[in-house]
């Protein structure tokens, strides 16, 4: 939701009651008094906030749909009643225990790789710069894989995934530092390193036995389906503290989008918020590649949807996450019923959706990418 | 135009190539006498020489020696692909791994394979198949406005190519297990376990590319002045561009056929060799055809010595020399043009 705050001074006040004022064309203002001071009001953009509104239906509606369809499908009531734990005893055990907390993980992954990506973007200024694309995806997969294989480190996934998001993004970050993060050279130095982590997972499993890479395979495509555990919990957490770490850095994001000397000009401290965003971006794509492995094309789809939907003037951030929640469940969905009872990884299906869209945002000519 | 971009005199540019000539014999003989297994260099030189314990005859003559070919072949493919598409998409960046080609010959194995076939000659033709339509995507693109003329979005898309691609042969083999089995190690890209027959299959269409190479360096030369240029030199751009691509087709389909989809090697071995030699495509050429092979062999001596017993995917090391390469070339100041 693009949340415009408008100053809360005194002088405010003096001058008119901001409830008095009529809002600008396409938003509705809520204007509060607070006890002792001024006045503050918000500006909500109708758009935005129908965007978020049809995005949360929808993706309740998917939700339902995943939880009904599988290897044995329901009907709605039934699944109401296995939902309130009344009926069947299979049933409920088939929802409440397996499709629910799979479901969970694909909201939250979701979501993460979403708002990651929609982060990322707004930092590099272009629509590709996704972390799923400069590598980062890719480190934090091969560091999940090490601690996986086992090379003397015994730290939870998460952990080292998020070390690995974190070395990847320096090391693209490092490697660019001379020509800034703007434009197709920081794109493909990512993908080099990329190259280079993707190269060192193969490594890690060609060194260990079938079993041991067996296990550690999923990570290397995508999937709900080996989640390990406490590591759902871990991104809960984060998610919740990176959402909010997001939409406190709004503000200075939709100055990002301009050029930086004109973000400085309107008070924002570029370089600090550069890093803050980083952070974020690599704390949850991290966590969520220790869930999920790396399904980044969410991070690129997530955001295209959000835009496209909402407001233009802010950065979408709860849009993002909603529709890359959307995403991923009805990624996952496909992926479970489509071809019962082969399961497809969602990281492919993803994969095979996301890849003729970002080619055509590639090829299409004559249209801006920022 | 810098000084290093002049052209190198010819003696010295002989002297290079002989200097590599050497050094590949020199590593194609390592390659020989070292492996994982317990035959030392002692008992393979012994075995090479024509004596030898029997052991050591069967592993070298049928085991290393075979795979020291295939790797020749791989690299000499490889390395001279990567030049040629470079030269006639204008872009220090085309690659055949990393524009997608290579993914595109792969996934039409996989289809060959689902769809029953095993026989390695059909897998070859498949794969060059598969690398024809791949090149010719990619030909299609360069035409594009705006993408054409920049080297880094031309990649771009060609990630954005392969990843589908590879995404799509997953797919393919979840649907079929013993396709699966049989293509698992062969995607990552490795030179193990490949035997002479493999080498034959591959011959027809390797010649075949080489004669193209030699009736089109010419033109190609000439082309790189521009097409105007050319074309008052008397050759057709046209039709230059599409022999180069059916060229390009055979070498890596060749190539994929036979190893799985190896990156990189078009990378780093005409990168090496342009500033060895400067612009000029022909001595280009010259030059990749010892640095390919070089470059492939090292790298599978390596891959067979570093986790010995078992064995890493010979596209895990060339990924990992070719990606700084990618690197240092995009971090450039000023991106090289051709």
């Amino acid at each position: 939701m693009s949340l415009f705050p408008v100053a809360r001074d005194a002088t405010a006040a003096k001058r008119a009651p901001a409830s008095a004022l009529p809002p600008p064309s396409g938003c509705w203002r809520l204007a509060w008094q607070w006890p002792g001071s001024g006045e503050a009001s918000l500006l909500i953009s109708r758009r935005s906030a129908l965007a978020n509104a049809g995005l949360l239906l929808a993706l309740l509606v998917a939700s339902g749909v995943y939880l009904a369809l599988g290897s044995v499908h329901l009907a709605p009531r039934a699944l109401v009643a296995a939902l309130v734990g009344q009926g069947d005893a299979l049933a409920q055990f088939m929802v409440i225990e397996l499709r629910l907390p799979r479901l969970v993980a694909a909201w939250l992954t979701g979501a993460a790789f979403a708002v990651a990506g929609c982060l990322m973007q707004t930092l590099a200024r272009n629509r590709l710069a996704t972390p799923g694309i400069i590598g980062i995806d890719n480190g934090a997969t091969a560091f999940a894989v090490a601690s996986l294989v086992g090379l003397g480190v015994s730290l939870a996934p998460p952990a080292m995934a998020l070390a690995g998001a974190a070395t990847a993004a320096a090391i693209t970050f490092g490697l660019t530092a001379g020509g800034g993060s703007r434009g197709y050279r920081f794109i493909v130095a990512g993908i080099g390193v990329g190259a280079v982590f993707g190269a060192i997972t193969q490594l890690l499993l060609a060194r260990v036995d079938m079993d041991t890479a067996n296990a550690a395979y999923p990570w290397t495509v995508g999937t709900l389906n080996a989640r390990p555990p406490g590591a759902l919990l871990v991104l809960g957490v984060g998610l919740a503290v990176g959402v909010v770490m997001a939409l406190q850095l709004s503000r200075a994001l939709s100055l990002m989008r301009f050029s930086e000397a004109i973000a400085q000009g309107l008070g924002s401290r570029v370089a600090r918020r550069r890093w803050q965003v980083l952070g974020v971006s690599v704390l949850l794509t991290g966590l969520a590649v220790a869930v999920a492995g790396p399904v980044g094309m969410v991070g690129l789809i997530g955001p295209e949807i959000a835009r496209a939907l909402s407001c233009r003037r802010g950065v979408p951030i709860i849009a993002s996450m909603l529709a890359g929640a959307l995403v991923m469940v009805l990624a996952d969905l496909v992926g479970r019923v489509l071809l019962a009872p082969i399961e497809l990884p969602v990281g492919i299906v993803t994969a095979v959706v996301g890849g003729p869209w970002l080619l055509w945002i590639l090829l299409r000519p004559h249209r801006s990418l920022a | 135009m810098s000084q290093a971009q002049l052209a190198t005199p010819v003696p010295r540019l002989a002297a290079t190539w002989l200097t590599l000539v050497l050094l590949l014999v020199g590593v194609a003989l390592l390659s020989v006498l070292l492996g994982a297994g317990d035959v030392g260099p002692t008992r393979a030189l012994a075995a090479l020489a024509g004596g030898g314990d029997p052991e050591a005859r069967f592993v070298v003559g049928s085991l290393r020696l075979p795979r020291t070919l295939i790797g020749v072949a791989v690299g000499l493919a490889l390395g001279v692909a990567g030049a040629l598409l470079q030269a006639v998409t204008r872009n220090p960046l085309a690659e055949p791994g990393l524009l997608g080609v290579s993914a595109g010959s792969a996934f039409a194995v996989a289809v060959a394979l689902l769809l029953g076939a095993s026989a390695t000659t059909l897998r070859v033709s498949a794969a060059q198949l598969g690398a024809l339509a791949g090149c010719l995507c990619v030909l299609s693109v360069t035409r594009l406005r705006g993408v054409g003329s920049d080297p880094v979005r031309l990649v771009l898309a060609g990630a954005a190519f392969s990843g589908l691609l590879g995404s799509l042969t997953a797919l393919l083999l979840l649907f079929d297990q013993r396709a699966a089995d049989e293509i698992r190690f062969w995607v990552i890209g490795s030179l193990s376990g490949r035997r002479a027959d493999d080498l034959l299959a591959v011959l027809p269409g390797l010649a075949l590319a080489a004669a193209i190479v030699v009736s089109i360096a010419r033109p190609l030369a000439a082309l790189s002045l521009g097409e105007r240029v050319a074309s008052g030199l008397g050759h057709r751009p046209g039709r230059v561009r599409l022999l180069v691509i059916v060229a390009v087709a055979l070498l890596v389909g060749a190539a994929t056929a036979v190893a799985g989809p190896i990156a990189f090697v078009g990378l780093v071995v005409p990168f090496a060799a342009r500033a060895l030699a400067g612009p000029d495509i022909r001595r280009v050429l010259w030059l990749c055809m010892p640095l390919g092979p070089l470059m492939v062999i090292s790298a599978d001596i390596l891959s067979r010595l570093l986790v010995a017993p078992s064995e890493m995917p010979l596209g895990v090391l060339t990924a990992l020399c070719g990606a700084p390469v990618l690197v240092a070339v995009v971090r450039a100041r000023r991106m090289p043009t051709l």
